[in-house]
Order: C-alpha cells, then structure tokens, then sequence
C-alpha cells in the first residue's frame, strides 16, 4: 500500500517535470513575454481616429469619435485627444503625459463651452478610460514588474498560435489575475481574461481585427466585455498613421483650445 | 331544522366530528403554518400604477436602503468613528448577501476645484491624522451633495446607506449594528425596518393578546350566564370556530398573513353571541314551560332561534365577504376565511346546545334578579326602557337626530391618511430612530418622481433642467422635505466647481453643449453610477429623488400637488410625469386598501339590506333594519373626525367588519317582535315582550364582544388599540341604537300600518 503510493507520486512529479521542461524549452518565460509584450515597437508617434461605442446593461448604445495623437519622447508619453462626435461636445479635448520614472500623470481638460483648461488630478490607472469599459491600463501597456508571470501553456487561436501567459498582481487590484493569448513572436495579445479576486471571470477582451502599418501590428477593433455589469465597449481604430512630425507645442494647452490638426 | 335536531339527538356523534376535525385541523395549523411577513406580497402586482413604478426601479436601480445611523455627541471626526465607519461599510458588504451596495463617508467622492486643478477625490484618503481629519471636515462641509444629506450638519452623525436587492430581517441587521456600539451609538432605520418590525409586532402582540381576551370571555360569560356549563359550551363553539379557519387557511396551503392574526380575536368575539342566543332561549323557555322534556326543550329552542341565528351569522359573514371585493389579496382571504370562522360557529352553536341537553340533561340556571322580578310580575329594566320608549319617542328621535348631526359634521373632518410609522408608540425604538434621522438629515422616506420622454438628449437642454430645478426648489420649500437629488442638482454642482465658486455659479448654465462637456467629464472622472440613478443612458427620462421627513399619505398628496402643477411646464418638451419607489407603492397601495373597504362598506350595507328584506319578505324591514347601524358608521366616523383618528386601512377595515356584526341586534329585535305580532300581539305588548326577551340577549352579546375586543385597547401596539377602541364604540352603539331609535321606529311605523304587509295584521 505504501510503495504504490510512493511509486504513484514519483510518476506524477516525473510527468510533471517533463510537461514543465517541455514548455521552458520551447518558449521563453512569462516575464520574458511580457517585456516583449511591454518593449515593443509601438513608432514613436501616431495618430488615429477611434470609434468607440459603449452598451450599457440594457442594450443602450452610446458612440464617441475621438482624435488622438501620440508621442514618445524622452521618457515620456504626451497623449492629446479631441472629441469629434456627438456634436454637443465637440472639440472636448484631454492632454496627459505618462512619465516613465513612474510620477504620477499628468492630465488636462479643455470644455469649449466653458473656455478653461482644467488639470485633473488622477492617480489611479484602474480609471475607467473615457466612461467605458477599458481603464487607463488596458489602453496603455502596463509595467511587467507589477505582476508575477507564467506561461501556462500553447494555443492556437483562430491559426495564429499563442503563448497563454498568466499574471497574476502583486499588488492589490481589482483584477488579481490575469491570462493573456500573446501572439508568439509578435508580442501582441490577442485575448486577454481577467479574473475577479474570487476566482470568477470578470472581464474579458477580444482583438477582431489587427494590422500591419508601417510594419507594426496596430489593433483595429477590440472589445471589452464586463460580464459583472453586463456592459461591453468596442474601440475600433481608423486611420491609423505613424512617424509624423508633432512640434514640441503640439502637446499643449493651446493645441487643446484650437482643435484637431486638419 | 331536521339536520340540526336529528344530529342534536346524537350528542357522541357530534362530538366525535368535533373532535376528529379539530384534530385534522390542529394537525395541519401544527405541520403547514406559514406567517408570510413580506409585505410585498400585499401589493397589486399587475396594477398599471405598480407596474410603471417597478419599472422606473429597474431603470434607474432605485432600491429600499437601510440606514445606518452612527452618532458621536461630541463629534464623528475623530479617528476611532472615521475607522470605524470604514470598517462598518466594508463588513456590511462583506457579511450580508442581501446588501448591494453602500454608501457612506468613507466611499463618497468629493469633486473640487482650486486654482484651475480639478480633483475627483474620496474623502476619505485612508489618513487619520488630525490634519487628514480636519480637511475632511472643511471638505464635507464645503459640499452640498453630502454636507446634511450623508453627514449631519452639526458634524455629530451621519449616515450609512446599504442598498438591498433582497429582503433582509431588520432585527439581525439591528442586533449586528449592536457590536459597533460605543463610544457611538448606532441606529437601524429606513423603510425595510419599519415595515419588518411592523410585520412582526402586529401578529407577536395579537399572540399576547389571544390568550387574555379568552381569559377575559371565560369570565365575562361565566358572569353574564353564571354557568360552568354554558360558558364551556361557548368557548368550545369559538375555539372550533378558529381553529377551523387556520386549519382549512393551511390545508390550502395558504399564508398566514399579518392581518389574519386579528382573526382568533375577532372570531371569540363574535362566536359567543350564538351561544349567548342558545342560552337564553333555553333559560327563557324553562321559565316559561318548567315542565318541557329535554326532547322539547331542545327542539323548541332550535325553532325560535335556528332563522335568527343563521340570518345574524350570514350577514356578519358578509361584513367580512365584502371585503373579498379588495383588490389586495391578503384582505380578501381575510374576509374569505374569518366568514367561513364565523359561519362554522354558527353550526356548531346550533348542533352544541341541543345535543348538551340531550347529554347533560336541562340545565339548572342559577336564578337572575331580573327572572325573579319577571315571576313576581314586577316591572324590570327592560319594561321601564320600554315604558320611557314609548313615553317619549319624540325625545328618542330628537337625540338620534342630533347624535347624527354631530356624527355627520364630525365625519366632515375625517381626514384619510396612513404611516407606517404612526403605528409605533413616539417612545419605541423605530419612531425615535426616524426622528432622529428627520431632524439631522434629509428624512426616512422617498418619493421618486419620474420623468420621462422620447427625444434622446433631452435632459440635457438647460430648460428642461431649470423647470426641473425650479420645481425642486418648490417642494423643498415644504417643510417636511428634506431635500431634493436630481440631474439638475448634479449639474449645479459640476457648474459651481468648475466656475470655483463664483457668484451665482450653483445654477443650471444656458448652454446646452456646456451640459453636455459637464456630463462627459462627470462621466470620465466621477463614478458613472452615480450618474445612472437620475437620468438614463440615452438622456430621455430622469428621476428627482425626494428625502421625506414623514411617511403619510396625506404630507405625500401635498408633495403631488407641487409636482402636478408643474405637469403643463414638462408637458410643452413632450415629458410625462409619473411616480416610483416603495413609498409611493404603499402610499397607492393605502389608498387602494382605503378605496376597496369604502366600496365593501356600501357593498355590505346594499347586501344586509336586501338579505334582511328578503328574509322578512319585507322591504321597509330591510330599510328599518339598517337604520341602527347606519347610525353606527356615521357615529363611527364622526368620532373618528371630532378626535382626529385618521381614516386608514385599518380603521376603515373596522367599520365594515362592525357593521355585519351590529346589525345582528337588529335581527334578533325585527325576528322576535314579528314572531309576536304574528302570534296575535297587541303593538305594546310585542314591544314589552321583545325587550324582555332580546333585550337581555342583546345586552350580554354587546357586553361580551366589547369585553373582548376591549381587552385590544391595552395592546402595546397602536393599531390594535385602535381596532379595539373602535369595535366598542361601535357595538356600543349599535346595542344601544337597536334598543331605542329601532324600537320607537318600528313601533310607530307599526302603528301606521306601514311597517308589516297586511296580511299579519
């Protein structure tokens, strides 16, 4: 009775470490991943037109057109963003900076109605981005150090094959746990579930479409689905262009006053 | 008659029925009773007034809340009431399933705005330094969205709000506050509490009160009759009566409800004024015929009072059938099972005194100073009533008249109002805790008033938003109101912090792009939740939420009248107005009760009039008949308006029920004397004869059933006081209006020939 049970174990830890070698030797590990996923190549400008539309728990349908513009420059993200749609609040812009060194951010807002920039103060990334369904951290990239990461497994999603990462926070969040589908090689997720702290799925993002500009995956239509709230967000991206030349008062109070670049 | 006889001479047989039904029935009250406590399951689901409110709930997630009261008497800011706020909203959530959501203190946000920086902030950062404390403090009280609303404006208490989405026992939620006590106290209020502590204590008190009226009958009736023998038989009938009710009630398997445990009180009360018919015939017939056989004796007593008795129980057995035409289903199962009580009584008081003659034998009656009066041939009490009747009938019709006057001026008075909370005493618990609540914040209870239209953006044009504003400003000038929330208030309070403070900034602005970049941003950098409870996603309608100091129905019609002048401003942008939320249901559901016991009421008095014409073949007798209880509700009611009772569902309830009860005197007078007149005798002595004979009857049956309910007027709960008070007003005056008014007219009309068909003559 003993023996077989010792002879049991040891099987099983045999197996184990096989299906564990089998994967550290094929694929890199979580951490690696997700540095990929973090480091990369994202141009070092841009530019774009987002569609977003937001459905609340009852089916009702909200939809935003935003012009954003983006920069990277030593160290820091300068984010501008301007209303196009609906009409009566036309012209609403946003500025932020994200600052590598890890200070907080920076953030603007201009009301043309009003005719006064204000500074927001915001500190939390697990705002909701724009009243929808994404926070500011599912917009952006969020920092590898701020989560353990492991690879689970191998899988092939819709023939593009992928690498399941699961993070799981260090910190306390309100999504403890996360798995992300990243594309093997290209470092770019796919699908991405987040889970509650009691273990049930609270989230989940979907990539329907992405492609190639100027050689870097851009993802063109996403959604974020709340199955706690039952409400979803879909962001769909147009126009979608890299490497343009922002002049250094681009990202200002003053471009916020005077509206989108034509 | 052969039923009743025939079984009578087989006394083992009836009780063996007895017994075996009582037992089918205890067995199943002991297996099945259910006390359905809920009082939502009162509510007209399918009424259109319900189904809009239900909706407009759903849509903007209005919910019944429980509140939290936490007060320190020198202040909650300090760091041991500012942790433990926290830690009371966080165990809330954590520990109960049926909490939702809470809100307090320490979740509420706070926008502000200093030197172009706007900040969407907690208020509470977590810090409880006295620094971290006082700038709390200046923050709280610099915000009118929470400064009197959620904390009390002396700084003293505030407020933790848990939403429910399910029931909860406001009892479990009051004992678990307990361990937060000291140095705060706490207290539990709100809606859910008020109606769980209501639906309890009605049916507890009637418990406490069941054993006390049946000792106080054993005692009255042993008074009344002074036999052991009688009174036994008589709570036998009423205990069966009872029992027969619950036990079909839960053989159906049909909840208990709250008002059904007035059935037991009520059921004694009644019941033993068959038996007292029994016993008196049988007591009149042995000392008119000492010498009738226990056969005879039995047979003879059932034929003087089988019509009687059966006539009297089917029309109380209406004043509770009346009732089935409510449009609330507990009232009418009410009615449905306290008749079918009552009707079971009378069968048994029929079978029960005959087959105790045939058992026992014929009972030795001690002798009564009135019978011995009676045999010496003295005038008794009765003669001299009838004496001054007929004396001075003009006198009698004089007073009546007046009584009426002033009962009708009285009844001019009588308001309608019902409140939950006027049904605990101003020193409970519940009533102090609401005017704790009403007078350091906004008030206990809610109204919604729901806007709504079909154009998307509507609520976004600033005219919509400043009749909506201007109409707030009205009904808060009402006193009873606390305070107003709406999108308006949201609006003014997005302009006043992004204008900082500037003069005239807490208003509605005048451009319609500038509402909508305000409610952009709120919705980016508030909680979008907050948002979600006043206008709906596509702008299209909105609801005010209104803070009441007082749950009546009557300050809640005032409220409406502020609102329904503002119909025709909301009418010109295409808005409906309509009403939401658990205050405004009960205050519908009141008045629906209200409504359906006037219309049982009129339903009652049709129907005896047309029972009592039927059974005397006689129309003015139907008439006649009804005129002591007519009496009876005017009187009823006038005394209601002159001592400012209010007219509520349960007063109302009362009136319907007494009159099926009172107008049994009536009967038992009409069927004795046209028995006599058709023997042969002359007008007086048909009076004198039926005075004798009923008059005793209907004295001891007034006595007992207001002995009964009287025992109601002690109760430590207002309601059933109130009950008590009003069914011995109006038996009292139901006895005494069959017993003068009723005479006199029946005399008189008598006299003109007007009253009985010819052919008696």
């Amino acid at each position: 009775m003993n023996t077989r049970t010792t002879k049991r174990i040891s099987v099983l830890a045999l197996l184990l470490s096989f299906a564990l070698l089998t994967v550290s030797a094929a694929t890199p590990g979580g951490s690696e991943v997700m540095w990929e996923v973090y480091n990369r190549d994202s141009g070092d400008t841009m530019s774009a037109n987002l569609i977003m539309t937001i459905t609340n728990a009852r089916g009702s349908v909200r939809e935003r057109t935003i012009a954003q513009y983006r920069m990277d420059k030593d160290g820091v993200e300068s984010k501008l963003m301007f209303f196009l749609s609906p009409s009566d609040v036309r012209n609403t812009s946003f500025l932020s900076f994200s600052y590598e060194d890890g200070r907080s951010d920076d953030q603007y807002i201009y009301l043309p109605a009003l005719r006064r920039v204000k500074r927001i103060a915001s500190d939390s990334k697990n705002d909701s981005f724009m009243g929808s369904d994404f926070t500011y951290d599912d917009m952006g990239s969020r920092h590898p150090e701020l989560d353990t990461h492991t690879v689970l497994r191998k899988e092939t999603v819709n023939g593009v094959s992928t690498l399941v990462v699961e993070s799981i926070a260090k910190g306390d969040e309100d999504y403890p746990r996360t798995l992300s589908w990243v594309v093997d090689g290209e470092w770019f997720g796919l699908k991405k579930e987040f889970y509650l702290p009691d273990g049930t799925l609270g989230k989940t993002l979907t990539i329907d479409e992405y492609e190639a500009i100027d050689g870097i995956y851009v993802i063109t239509d996403m959604t974020m689905r709340n199955l706690e709230e039952n409400t979803s967000t879909r962001i769909q991206m147009e126009e979608v262009e890299f490497n343009q030349d922002f002049n250094d008062s681009f990202f200002s109070e003053r471009q916020m006053k005077i509206g989108p670049r034509r | 008659m052969r039923f009743f006889t025939s079984f009578a001479k087989r006394p083992f047989l009836l009780l063996l029925a007895v017994l075996v039904l009582s037992s089918i029935f205890v067995i199943s009250i002991a297996n099945n009773a259910v006390l359905e406590t809920d009082l939502d399951e009162y509510m007209p689901k399918t009424h259109p007034a319900f189904m809009a409110s239900d909706e407009a709930e759903s849509l903007f997630g209005i919910k019944d809340a429980i509140l939290i009261v936490i007060e320190h008497p020198e202040g909650i800011y300090n760091p041991g009431t500012i942790e433990k706020i926290d830690a009371i909203t966080v165990a809330l959530q954590e520990e109960f399933d049926a909490v939702e959501s809470v809100t307090s203190l320490t979740t509420a946000d706070n926008i502000k705005s200093d030197d172009g920086f706007l900040e969407v902030e907690p208020f509470y950062s977590g810090k409880t330094s006295d620094s971290a404390i006082s700038q709390m403090q200046a923050e709280v009280e610099a915000n009118p969205m929470i400064y009197g609303r959620n904390v009390s404006k002396d700084g003293t208490a505030t407020l933790i709000i848990a939403e429910l989405k399910s029931d909860i026992e406001a009892e479990t939620l009051q004992t678990w506050a307990g361990q937060w006590e000291g140095p705060e106290n706490l207290m539990v209020a709100g809606r859910p509490v008020v109606e769980g502590a209501l639906a309890q204590l009605g049916p507890k008190d009637m418990a406490i009160m069941f054993p006390l009226v049946i000792i106080t009958m054993i005692i009255l009736l042993y008074i009344l009759l002074r036999s052991v023998r009688d009174t036994v038989l008589n709570m036998v009938i009423v205990l069966f009566g009872t029992l027969v009710s619950f036990g079909l009630m839960t053989l159906l398997n049909i909840p208990i409800y709250a008002v059904d445990t007035m059935i037991p009180v009520m059921l004694i009360a009644i019941g033993v004024a068959y038996g007292i018919h029994m016993h008196n015939t049988i007591h009149h017939l042995m000392l008119s015929y000492p010498d009738l056989s226990k056969g005879e004796l039995a047979t003879q007593s059932l034929k003087q009072m089988v019509r009687p008795i059966i006539m009297t129980a089917i029309t109380t057995a209406i004043g509770f059938v009346a009732l089935m035409s409510s449009q609330v289903l507990p009232v009418r199962y009410f009615g449905l099972f306290a008749a079918i009580g009552v009707l079971s009584e009378m069968l048994l008081a029929l079978l029960l005194f005959p087959a105790s003659l045939y058992l026992l034998g014929k009972p030795k009656y001690k002798r009564a100073k009135a019978d011995l009066e009676i045999q010496q041939g003295k005038g008794t009490l009765s003669d001299k009533l009838q004496a001054l009747l007929l004396r001075r009938p003009k006198m009698v019709v004089f007073i009546s008249l007046a009584v009426l006057i002033i009962g009708i001026w009285g009844t001019s008075m009588v308001w309608i109002d019902t409140s939950f909370l006027a049904n605990f005493e101003e020193d409970s618990t519940i009533a102090q805790t609401d005017q704790f609540v009403n007078n350091k914040f906004g008030g206990t209870s809610t109204l919604n008033i729901i806007l709504s239209g079909d154009e998307t953006d509507l609520f976004k044009h600033p005219e919509v938003l400043q009749a909506m504003d201007s109409m707030q400003d009205d009904i808060e000038k009402d006193p009873i109101v606390g305070n107003t929330l709406s999108l308006a208030t949201f609006i003014k309070q997005m302009n006043q912090v992004m204008l900082e403070h500037e003069e005239g900034s807490y208003s509605i602005p005048d451009s319609q792009e500038l509402v909508s970049q305000y409610l952009l941003l709120y919705e980016f950098s508030g909680d979008p939740e907050s948002l979600e409870k006043v206008v709906d996603y596509e702008y299209t309608s909105a609801n005010i939420t209104v803070q009441l100091k007082s749950d009546s129905s009557a300050v809640l019609k005032d409220i409406l009248a502020v609102v329904d002048s503002y119909r025709p401003v909301f009418a010109e942008h295409e808005i409906e107005v309509t009403y939401a939320g658990s205050g405004y249901k009960a205050f519908i559901f009141s008045e629906l009760l209200l409504e359906g016991q006037i219309i049982s009421l009129a339903l009652s008095f049709v129907i005896i009039i047309i029972l009592l014409a039927l059974l005397f073949r006689n129309l003015h007798i139907g008439i006649v008949g009804t005129v002591p209880i007519a009496i009876t509700a005017i009187v009823n009611f006038g005394v209601m308006g002159l001592l400012g009772i209010p007219l509520s569902s349960a007063t109302a309830l009362i009136t319907s029920i007494a009159i099926g009860i009172g107008v049994d005197y009536a009967i038992h007078f009409l069927e004795h004397y046209t028995n006599e007149r058709l023997e042969g005798s002359s007008l007086e002595q048909a009076t004198r004869s039926t005075l004798r004979h009923t008059g005793r009857a209907i004295i001891f049956n007034a006595i007992a059933v207001m002995g009964g309910f009287a025992i109601l007027m002690f109760s430590v709960f207002p309601p059933n006081r109130q009950v008590g008070a009003l069914i011995v007003l109006n038996m009292a005056t139901s006895a005494l209006g069959t017993l003068t008014i009723l005479v006199v007219l029946v005399h008189y009309l008598e006299k003109k020939h007007v009253f009985l068909p010819k052919r008696i003559r």
